[in-house]
């Protein structure tokens, strides 16, 4: 069963290599399919990622309540998965920056 | 993207352009105005700490310790404890280089929101320097820690998941660099972005607030660049040491 699926996924990637190489002598013509797409990319890595860092901060909040006296290390951990789920939303927004004029 | 100066670039570039591009000319680049904002605002961030420091050993004092010393030994506690909760006991050898990082991103993070100023680490060549800077710092050090043995921790558990582990380990490690690069430059440069929009949009009251956000979010961006650091050369040095 595993050596089937080792199987096919090595056939796909060599397929993928192989299909990829096309040649690319047109220049970016994205026009304005990259505002429309940028947005809804970034509406969507925003809402997911709001949505991670409500779950994040509800366990934080959580735990503060059950232990109070452990406030410090749980705000700290808290603060720093925060930053990591941003990070991920603003990768996103670095796309829309980069490729939008 | 519109090439602006802001006044120490301008500065740098009409006297002493022939000296950047006398540099640039051994990578063959020449260029009429060759300084770069984050260039030189990065020069001017190390001549900040380098200042700073000079400063801090000439009034180094066990008795009566200054304000200096003891904000700076505030911050050598804070990174040492960091360090020894990622990497152990073998921590000190290490400080030099997660004190130097940490201090060096938060003093170019920072530096940005003075005016006139601009940060070094919203251009992304900055921050790819910092990551890979980190890389070869935390491979050295594995190296250094382990021997020759160093590169088997990417073979896996067992021998013969090697062919599988060796391209996953290799990709997650170039992996690191890229994302210590990016989410630098991202969280600098949209800060930026989101600021400029506003002030485009109200003139007064609105940017303040996010420039605000700006210096939490360099804050936090600085140490956890530092914390990234610390578990990398974590994982490097602790492997069967």
């Amino acid at each position: 069963m595993t050596k089937k699926m080792l199987l096919v996924v090595a056939i796909m990637l060599i397929a993928a290599s192989a299909l990829s190489a096309q040649t690319r002598d047109q220049p970016f013509a994205g026009g304005h399919w990259v505002a429309i797409s940028a947005a809804f990319g970034m509406a969507i890595a925003s809402g997911l990622c709001g949505l991670g860092q409500a779950k994040a901060v509800a366990s934080a909040v959580e735990g503060i309540a059950r232990n109070p006296g452990a406030a410090k290390a749980i705000q700290l951990a808290m603060l720093i998965g925060l930053a990591f789920i941003e990070s991920l939303a603003l990768y996103t927004l670095l796309i829309v920056f980069v490729f939008a004029k | 993207m519109q090439e602006s100066e802001i006044w120490i670039t301008r500065i740098f570039n009409d006297h002493f352009a022939g000296f950047a591009n006398s540099i640039l000319g051994i990578v063959g680049i020449h260029s009429k105005r060759p300084w770069t904002d984050s260039m030189v605002m990065q020069l001017l961030v190390a001549l900040l700490l380098m200042v700073t420091f000079a400063i801090l050993r000439m009034r180094l004092s066990a008795d009566r310790p200054g304000k200096l010393q003891q904000t700076f030994e505030l911050v050598y506690e804070f990174v040492q404890g960091q360090a020894q909760d990622q990497i152990g006991d073998a921590a000190k050898r290490y400080l030099s280089f997660f004190g130097t990082i940490f201090l060096f991103i938060l003093a170019c993070n920072l530096i940005g929101l003075i005016p006139c100023f601009s940060s070094p680490t919203k251009d992304y060549a900055v921050t790819c320097g910092c990551a890979l800077a980190t890389f070869a710092y935390y491979h050295l050090m594995g190296i250094v820690a382990n021997g020759w043995r160093y590169p088997l921790q990417f073979a896996g558990p067992m021998w013969w998941l090697a062919p599988l582990m060796i391209p996953i380990e290799t990709i997650s490690h170039l992996a690191r660099v890229l994302s210590l690069t990016v989410r630098l430059y991202a969280n600098m440069f949209a800060g930026e972005q989101v600021t400029l929009v506003f002030l485009n949009l109200t003139y007064l009251v609105a940017p303040v607030i996010f420039m605000g956000l700006h210096v939490f979010v360099g804050v936090i961006q600085a140490y956890i660049f530092m914390l990234l650091a610390m578990a990398y050369v974590g994982g490097a040095v602790a492997h069967e040491h």
